[in-house]
């Protein structure tokens, strides 16, 4: 999808009540996401076409049909973001007990850069950044025991 | 060339005398020269194979290798699972090899099997000892079409689908100690260990990673080992064709997974309690090295959590972790 269609279908979208949109065919994946907290629109490609998918951080759409648009985030919450767990289970930092952890407070991560590992009967689930982002704060203990959607870390996109 | 090497070889299954080159020829149609070409390509792959003119050849002995035509062949072409296969050399972990394919777009159904693993691994790090030629390493790319916190739903459906298999390609009988190792007289002789590539509300891939001790001998056994291990040849006597048991074990996880996807987790969750080896038995759970709990084992929930019943009616709800049978 070029940038012209891609307008379009903002539009479109932006035009309605859907906060979430999402298509994928054989080419692409276009996943839309709009909400108070600020617009994200993401545009992936398979690897064999584009080597690193691109995230847009779009200024806010005020929805044409609402008179009353969203009011703009506030700076705080714009920093507040978090990664939060998508199973329940354990919490873990690093690799291996042994192992050094993924990554400290403070620092910088590349979106897809593992984050840690949170398990659930023997299935491990790497959470990865979603965006580049510094780590402000490690929300959860190693080994520590996670609730679905409870936050992990505090981010903050750099 | 075609590969129809795979073609031949179930023409001689089932058989113990010569095959003709006619008959070979005409079931394939293609030519005779081509025939004595795809036969003499075999043999470069290890199969043993007799020629006599006025017979026809005769497979003498399969090689002890890994061959994705001869699993599937056994499998069939309408399994999910096993949709297709990639057998690998050396590998360093097939858990990272199909991880990394599925990144790139592999499909759903894909599996991949490897000859030796260089960093065979297990849970936190350990890791997973993985000899040349002699036992199962294998990983499945699952693109389910579940919500990421039911996703280790998948541990018990892989889990029931290796002791199933064990016991119809040996006749022994396995049993599972929560969540996935499968064990043969309290000895452990397959491991399984899960990864998952999620977004908070979708899963992009799963993979489900089998280790599988098949001809392994009791000197290829580290002595720091941390647990009593075994292997189906030390269990059973004799050594098994790694083809034929992988073709069982496909065709096993491809009948539950589709089980599983068409009527949820309850059939897969009775068959797995029934082969837990902790029924009516009191367990201990340490995690990272230290105790999480001792109580009487109390099944497992819906998630596959399992439930340790400590003093009257506290129940605790175990997620990860090492059990121990007491």
């Amino acid at each position: 999808m070029d940038v012209k269609d891609l307008k379009v279908l903002i539009k479109m979208i932006t035009e309605t009540d859907i906060t979430e949109f999402e298509m994928e065919n054989a080419d692409e994946k276009i996943v839309l996401k709009r909400g108070p907290r600020g617009e994200l629109v993401a545009m992936a490609a398979p690897a064999s076409y584009i080597a690193s998918p691109q995230t847009v951080h779009m200024p806010s759409f005020p929805p044409a049909a609402h008179s009353a648009a969203p009011s703009a985030p506030a700076a705080d919450e714009e920093s507040g973001e978090t990664v939060n767990s998508p199973i329940v289970g354990t919490f873990y930092r690093a690799p291996a007990p042994d192992a050094a952890p993924y990554v400290e407070a403070g620092q910088v991560v590349e979106k897809g850069q593992v984050l840690c590992i949170v398990e659930a009967m023997k299935l491990m689930n790497e959470i990865e950044a979603e965006f580049r982002c510094r780590i402000v704060k490690v929300c959860k203990e190693n080994a520590q025991a996670v609730e679905f959607g409870d936050p992990l870390f505090l981010v903050e996109r750099v | 060339m075609p590969r129809i090497g795979g073609k031949i070889l179930p023409l001689f299954r089932g058989r113990s005398g010569f095959v003709s080159g006619e008959e070979i020829s005409r079931e394939l149609n293609v030519s005779r020269t081509a025939v004595w070409k795809h036969i003499n390509r075999l043999r470069t792959e290890g199969y043993v194979i007799d020629a006599i003119p006025s017979q026809g050849y005769r497979l003498v002995s399969n090689p002890d290798i890994m061959s994705a035509e001869e699993i599937a062949a056994e499998t069939g072409a309408k399994n999910v699972i096993g949709s297709k296969i990639v057998c690998l050399g050396e590998t360093g972990s097939t858990n990272a090899e199909a991880f990394r394919m599925a990144a790139e777009g592999e499909a759903h159904g894909t599996v991949v099997f490897a000859e030796s693993q260089l960093n065979g691994k297990g849970r936190l790090g350990r890791r997973w000892e993985s000899p040349p030629g002699a036992n199962i390493y294998c990983s499945v790319i699952l693109r389910p079409d579940i919500m990421p916190h039911e996703a280790p739903q998948l541990t018990f459906v892989s889990a029931v689908a290796v002791a199933r298999a064990i016991r119809i390609s040996t006749s022994l009988a396995p049993s599972i100690k929560w969540p996935n190792d499968i064990m043969l007289q309290g000895r452990k002789v397959a491991g399984l260990l899960n990864e998952m590539s999620a977004e908070t509300d979708r899963i992009n891939f799963v993979i489900l990673g089998i280790g599988v001790n098949v001809n392994m001998t009791g000197e290829q056994f580290p002595p720091d080992i941390r647990y009593p291990a075994t292997s189906l040849f030390l269990e059973h006597g004799d050594r098994l064709s790694r083809n034929d048991f992988a073709a069982v074990m496909l065709k096993e996880l491809d009948q539950l997974y589709c089980g599983f996807v068409a009527d949820g987790f309850a059939p897969a969750r009775m068959e797995w309690q029934s082969l837990c080896n902790a029924n009516g038995r009191a367990v201990t759970v340490s995690d990272s090295g230290r105790e999480v709990v001792s109580g009487m084992f109390a099944g497992i929930d819906d998630d596959g959590a399992m439930l340790v019943r400590r003093g009257g009616s506290d129940i605790v709800r175990i997620l990860t972790g090492d059990v121990r049978i007491s």
